[in-house]
């Protein structure tokens, strides 16, 4: 099974040279894997792991979609931490921002959880083990 | 205004029968505050051998001033060889294994001047890429007289 992950940054304004490149990838995955998902997450991180401990690279998206989950639109401005279980954070997410990378925290044997500064914030996420 | 914008796409047509996957999220790189636009970038390509073992890509905010600001870090492992791998960690919290031809793209806060970003070369001698957006880049103070 392929995955194929393209990455796009482009910017016309704030140079005078214009910054535009695109990079793709061709990532052979297997199970297990995690569809696209949401999660409300809160300022517990014990309750919200995202990926067990096995052994393995998992291929990880998740993005802070600005809204708290009450609703379609009350917003969050707390920020996001993907940690490991023992809450040592790998990544922080503002709102509206997103993360992809290849995740493999002590080869694989640490679980991976969510965790909200403050209140609750509405996550998309998936994920990918490589094969 | 700045502005720069990332946009992820992932896809497969092969992951669930009749299903195809397409995941799409875009964001436009702010500093701190959501208001205006990221007008630091450095950007580069180099080659990372096993025998450098670990690497600080970047030092984290080594002035006070750019710490804990909103910044986005850019790696691609260049590497052909499919079994060399560039490990990349935030200080010694391992945060992954960027496999040959692989990339990843993620905010990076540069909390402090002990959050430095990671790289070491494992299997074999790694070419990479990479970009750095920041919200801000503090001079230091120069040692000439």
């Amino acid at each position: 099974m392929a995955l194929v992950p393209t990455l796009t940054i482009n910017d016309t304004t704030t140079f005078s040279d214009a910054i535009n490149f695109t990079v793709t990838d061709s990532l052979t995955v297997t199970a297990p894997a995690q569809s696209l998902s949401t999660e409300i997450v809160t300022t517990t991180g014990a309750n919200h792991t995202i990926i067990t401990a096995a052994t393995g690279i998992r291929y990880l998206f998740v993005r802070h979609t600005g809204l708290t989950g009450a609703d379609a639109t009350t917003a969050s401005t707390a920020r996001l931490d993907v940690e490991d279980e023992d809450n040592n954070t790998l990544v922080g997410i503002s709102a509206g921002e997103f993360a992809f990378f290849p995740c493999s925290v002590a080869a694989g044997s640490k679980a991976i959880q969510l965790q909200s500064s403050s209140g609750n914030i509405k996550v998309e996420y998936a994920y990918w083990t490589k094969g | 205004m700045a502005t720069t914008t990332a946009t992820v796409s992932i896809s497969s047509s092969d992951l669930m029968p009749g299903s195809n996957l397409s995941i799409n999220a875009s964001s436009t790189l702010m500093k701190t505050g959501l208001t205006t636009g990221l007008e630091v970038v450095e950007m580069g390509k180099n080659t990372l051998t096993v025998a450098d073992s670990h690497k600080a890509l970047y030092e984290g905010g080594v002035a006070a001033a750019d710490r804990d600001q909103a910044s986005w870090v850019y790696i691609c492992n260049s590497a052909t060889d499919d079994t060399y791998y560039i490990e990349v960690t935030l200080h010694d919290t391992v945060i992954g294994s960027l496999y040959a031809g692989d990339w990843m793209f993620m905010p990076y806060s540069q909390g402090d001047n002990a959050a430095e970003l990671n790289l070491e070369a494992e299997g074999g001698t790694c070419p990479y890429e990479y970009a750095l957006f920041a919200t801000s880049k503090t001079l230091l103070d120069s040692d000439q007289a």
